[in-house]
């Protein structure tokens, strides 16, 4: 194999495993903003569910009982943030970035007074497609967990698209006052979507942890919860685009961590940034196309 | 404020208070020392006191600013960024500008707080051409703007620091000049009271009366309590909330300058000069309910938590309790408001 | 034996603080009837039909469904009990496709297909054509109507209630809709409530008709039993003319021969889109000017042009001969132009704010030096409009939400006449105020009128229009549709010409 293809292999393998954890709390964040939240706690969604598999998965000594608590500590911070927003009308800005800020420092404390040890949920790797030259290690050679997309990008598009819950959360994201009318329960819609949000989040923030890394270090995810916001404006609100966004962007992190290795000069600030900027000049620009909810980040009172 | 309100209050109050203790005491730590040590590390003498104003002169500018903005219905919550800004162009100024005397420090503070206040107008206007959310792209100019700093300090023509001889440059500036830093207040035995902290009082005695008592801050609240009164009285909606973002990032950026040129930092430029000072200096101007004069002592208690917090690290706990107590206390605050039917931000 | 009627509401009563919007109405529907729900607005109306869809709950009262007593918590309960609205402020999801409002007005799993092909068979069998994939956004007030009906009758309700449903609709849209109602009702043997504040709707539409004036049954008969002069005189209270134009109320003074005097307001071709088609009119100094005609078609958007809060898209509004620049905030009101808009709450005031400053929001340099707000000026400018006015607040300081409608619609009133302004326009202006509030309000324009003044009333209400006015315009589609002076003018004619046919 020549060397532009052997780097190649690694700068894919390396995108696609930096890209799944933004790929499946896109896929929770992309269900929360079309149901009206702009949830900023998906941060917080993805640092404790990092931080509650490996600890469960030690306590368990199962990585896979970890994968779970991450899932479910991540609904949990949904279902605060669910709260406080559609319950209490509090700013959802205000309350994502105070539950981050709650969730860092309590992850930070538990993590420097104890030792979780490493834990890691196994690989697989599919015979015969491995063996393919440049795509086959990186598609096919995986943390089992990442196999989970296959199945959850399509159920979530269903759900949005297809089910009546995904037409009512729609409606709810839309026009909220029209939605009420018609008999639709807005807020109990709005915090479904954002316990559907956490517990995606949840699932990106404990592969990070028990698949990829296998052990949890503080404030591990580093604003991968911001880059999925990023991810989800850069689609214009669309599933398929807000993946495209999650893999660019995996891609960038990927080559920035590959490229000096393999001795390119290379500006990793501009590679960070990417994904920012790319969000912001989504908006400036293709505000037509988008696909942006009606009522994003307003919350929904009846009037009397 | 409603009944549930008060309770909720009080029961995330407690959460506040209980909640680190416990975590202290089930993690083999003595609560009762622990905050013993908070207050000795913030209160406990002279040296922690003048450490704790300190803090709390560059949390103050930030609350003010975050007060003018979100009093302005337009929300800005990338204050982080623009501390970061104004500390950039503050060290621009202090390292590049041949300003004789102390005047140097004047400069750096005006650079400060027009680059950052430049930086956020740049949220105002994609808001006026695309529509583009205001506390959405307050937020992602947060994230370029630490990479815009990590590459000035990283790129030798820029800022990074010029070192004779071998040893290879760190990711940082000069330090800047001695003129140009923040002096003392008057002479105190072991009390240091930093030039920054009158600074920031100075600013919100100021920033309250112009909300409070002019003709502009009666136009500002109007235009985000209701926007299309406002505009049927004669005001621009769009300016209004463009020019208080844009003193709110300024007022960020000078708390970045203040960062710059304290003993709060090395003097130099470095990417975390802003030690999260823009986030936490949001948290206390939602604590304060947008009342800038509010803000002094709110600004003062997290300044509190910030010192203890540290000296609570000497005593071998780790010190991030101090952030979920801050973080309680914003969710304590900023929850029973809007159960009176009112939202927090206009 | 007789079958039981298929709603029956009794002694309904529902009270907002001090004020009664329901005081324990009897309401009988049978199946296989159209029945008129008759009153003003505010009459309490919408309360009840509110309370039906289970958007509020009755203090007391009964509902009796099929003869059996049901308690409903929710639109989607009420759908599911066969209780099902078409909404007068439309129910629908702009962005979403025509078959998927539809399906979102029903449950269990969504059918693409089948959904798709019922509304294809339903817009079939009533004679309503639509396009199941369109988007909503997309379509035409009439078509929405549609919409708002398939998705309404696509849930098999045996009650189906109708709110204003003409408002938007041309006369041969709404020969249209009537003829399908009598289709659902006859054939398919289900109950309508139409309510509606048209007379003549209701007498050439409906079975049965039912009053109701500030929350009481004032009136119940067979359609064919009465008349539209009883009917607008059980509605109003008191006895209306229709045919001469002489109510009881006392009139406003005779134009001042706006021929000669100047024209205080020009509108010329003023255009929104939606809203305003070219739309000119004028108004002379020291007459009152009624504009009259069917919710939806432009008042709102003309409202809004006037209080400086859009900027049309072609067009020019002329106080005192000079043209003013729209896209300048507060234009319109240095100018000279002072308006009561019809949603105060939206753009009239500041309810966290302060009486006093509400008072003075719009003429801040008056109370204020180059940069300070004189306060204790402001204090006493405040107190000067409150006394003029007859404001009753528990202080000037305290924020304006804790004051009364009335009270709330007069700090409005006097701080739009403090500016001494050249015009003034008030929409819909006495909507939700009670009728002390009424008279003096009334009493308040026609001095403007008479101080010289020229005063623009937008209104819907034909009472009004009739007491208030020295001539009318009639709005439809955005367009003026008709114009004369109010002793000429009577129901008949200014339905005619609201109806789009003139």
């Amino acid at each position: 194999m020549s060397t532009v293809a052997a780097d190649l292999e690694t700068i894919l393998s390396s995108g696609i495993r930096l890209a799944a954890p933004l790929a499946f709390a896109a896929c929770g964040e992309y269900v929360a903003e079309r149901a009206g939240t702009l949830n900023v706690s998906v941060e917080a969604m993805m640092l404790g569910a990092a931080f509650g598999s490996i600890a469960v998965a030690g306590l368990t000594g199962s990585a896979t009982a970890g994968l779970l608590a991450g899932v479910l500590l991540g609904a949990l911070v949904g279902s605060v943030h669910g709260a406080l927003s559609h319950r209490w009308h509090v700013n959802t800005f205000v309350v994502g970035l105070v539950l981050n800020a709650l969730v860092l420092g309590l992850t930070s404390y538990l993590v420097t007074v104890g030792d979780l040890g490493r834990h890691q949920v196994a690989q697989v790797s599919v015979p015969g497609l491995r063996d393919l030259p440049v795509l086959g290690a990186p598609l096919f050679v995986e943390r089992w967990p990442v196999y989970l997309l296959l199945a959850l990008v399509p159920l979530t598009w269903w759900l949005v698209e297809r089910s009546r819950w995904g037409l009512e959360l729609r409606a709810a994201g839309e026009n909220p006052e029209a939605a009420d009318m018609t008999g639709i329960r807005v807020n109990l819609r709005r915090r479904q979507a954002l316990l559907w949000c956490g517990a995606l989040a949840g699932l990106g923030g404990a592969y990070l942890a028990v698949g990829e890394v296998g052990s949890f270090n503080q404030n591990m995810t580093a604003g991968r919860g911001y880059l999925v916001i990023a991810a989800v404006i850069f689609g214009g609100w669309r599933l398929g685009r807000t993946l495209v966004g999650c893999a660019v962007f995996g891609l960038a992190d990927a080559l920035r961590l590959a490229l000096p290795a393999l001795g390119h000069t290379v500006n990793s600030q501009l590679l960070i940034s990417a994904p920012y900027l790319l969000a912001l000049l989504a908006m400036l620009l293709f505000t037509t196309r988008q696909r942006r909810p009606g009522a994003l980040a307003q919350p929904f009172r009846r009037a009397s | 404020m409603t009944r549930t309100g008060a309770w909720v209050s009080a029961v995330i109050v407690a959460a506040a208070v209980v909640l680190p203790g416990l975590l202290i005491a089930v993690t083999g730590g003595s609560p009762a020392a622990a905050l013993r040590a908070l207050i000795q590390g913030s209160l406990g003498d002279a040296t922690a006191v003048s450490q704790t104003l300190l803090y709390a002169a560059p949390l103050l500018l930030v609350a003010v600013g975050a007060c003018c903005s979100a009093r302005s219905g337009a929300f800005n919550i990338g204050q982080e960024g623009q501390v970061l800004i104004g500390a950039l162009a503050g060290a621009a100024a202090g390292l590049r500008l041949a300003v004789p005397g102390p005047a140097l420090l004047v400069v750096v503070l005006l650079a400060a707080a027009l680059a950052a206040g430049a930086w956020a107008w740049l949220s105002a206007l994609m808001n006026r051409l695309r529509g583009v959310d205001i506390a959405v792209s307050t937020l992602l100019m947060t994230f370029l703007a630490q990479q815009v700093v990590a590459f000035a300090v990283t790129t030798p023509w820029l800022l990074q620091e010029s070192r004779l001889g071998a040893a290879a440059a760190l990711p940082q500036s000069n330090k800047l000049p001695s003129r140009a830093l923040l002096g003392s207040l008057g002479d105190h035995p072991g009390l240091q009271l930093n030039l920054g902290l009158a600074v920031g009082i100075v600013v919100a005695v100021l920033v309250a009366v112009a909300l409070d008592r002019t003709r502009w801050g009666f136009r500002l609240t109007m235009a985000g309590l209701n926007p299309a009164a406002a505009r049927h009285a004669g005001i621009s909606v769009t300016a209004v909330g463009g020019i208080a973002l844009t003193v709110s990032g300024a007022l960020a950026g000078l708390a970045g300058a203040v960062l710059l040129t304290s003993p709060l930092s090395t003097n130099r430029l470095q990417p975390d000069i802003s030690i999260n000072i823009g986030w936490d200096g949001l948290l206390v101007a939602l604590v304060a309910r947008n009342r800038p004069l509010l803000a002094i002592p709110i600004a003062g208690l997290f300044a509190v938590l910030r010192a203890g917090g540290n000296f609570l690290a000497a005593t071998g706990v780790p010190p991030y309790l101090v952030d979920v107590v801050k973080a309680l206390l914003t969710l304590a605050f900023v929850a029973p408001a809007v159960l009176r039917r009112r939202s927090v931000i206009a | 034996m007789a079958p039981e009627p298929a709603l029956r509401l009794r002694g309904i009563t529902k009270r907002y603080g001090a004020v009664v919007a329901c005081d324990g109405v009897d309401l009988t529907l049978e199946r296989g009837e159209i029945h008129g729900l008759l009153g003003e607005n505010g009459a309490g109306k919408s309360t009840l039909m509110r309370i039906l869809l289970g958007l509020e709950t009755q203090d007391s009262g009964a509902i009796d469904r099929d003869g059996r007593a049901v308690t409903i918590t929710g639109p989607r309960q009420a759908a599911a009990l066969g209780i099902s609205m078409v909404h007068q402020h439309f129910s629908l999801v702009d962005p979403l496709a025509v078959w998927e409002n539809v399906a979102l007005g029903q449950s269990g799993p969504v059918r693409r297909a089948a959904v798709r092909a019922g509304v294809r068979a339903a817009a079939e069998r009533y004679g309503l054509a639509i396009d199941p994939d369109a988007r909503v956004g997309s379509l035409s007030a009439g078509e929405r109507q549609r919409v708002e009906l398939l998705k309404c009758l696509r849930r098999d309700p045996a009650v189906l209630i109708m709110d204003e449903p003409t408002s938007v609709l041309t006369r041969a849209e709404s020969a249209e809709l009537f003829a399908v109602l009598r289709r659902v009702v006859a054939a398919e043997h289900r109950a309508v409530v139409l309510i509606s504040h048209k007379l003549a709707e209701i007498t050439t539409a409906t079975d049965r008709v039912t009053v109701i004036r500030a929350g009481r049954v004032v009136l119940r008969r067979a359609t064919a039993a009465t008349t539209e002069a009883e009917l607008a005189r059980e509605m109003v209270g008191r006895e209306v003319t229709l045919g001469a134009a002489v109510g009881v109320l006392p009139h406003a003074p005779a134009p001042a021969a706006p021929a000669s005097s100047q024209a205080a307001l020009r509108l010329r071709g003023l255009t929104t889109r939606p809203g305003l088609d070219d739309l000119c009119l004028t108004v002379h100094a020291g007459e009152i000017v009624g504009l009259y005609g069917a919710e939806g078609n432009g008042q709102k958007s003309l409202g809004d042009v006037l209080s400086g809060l859009t900027v049309p898209d072609a067009g020019t509004v002329e106080v005192a001969g000079a043209p003013v620049d729209l896209r300048r905030p507060g234009a319109l009101s240095a100018a000279g132009l002072g308006i009561v808009p019809e949603d105060r709450h939206h753009a009239g005031v500041v309810l966290d704010l302060s009486v006093a400053e509400n008072l003075v929001m719009t003429r801040l340099g008056d109370v204020s030096g180059r940069v300070f707000v004189d306060r204790r000026r402001l204090r006493r400018r405040a107190r000067a409009l409150a006394d003029e006015y007859g404001i009753t607040a528990p202080s000037l300081d305290s924020p304006l939400r804790t004051l009364s409608g009335g009270n709330q619609q007069r700090v409005v009133l006097a701080r739009e006449l403090s500016g001494r302004p050249r015009v003034l326009v008030a929409a819909q202006p006495s909507r939700g105020l009670d009728v002390g509030a009424v008279e003096d309000l009334y009493a308040r324009l026609r001095r403007c009128a008479s101080d010289g003044i020229a005063v623009l009333v937008i209104s819907t209400e034909l009472e009004e229009i009739l007491a208030l006015t020295t001539r009318v315009a009639t709005i439809f589609r955005g367009r003026i549709v008709g114009e004369l002076p109010t002793a000429q003018a009577d129901a008949e004619r200014l339905g005619l010409l609201t109806g789009g046919a003139a």
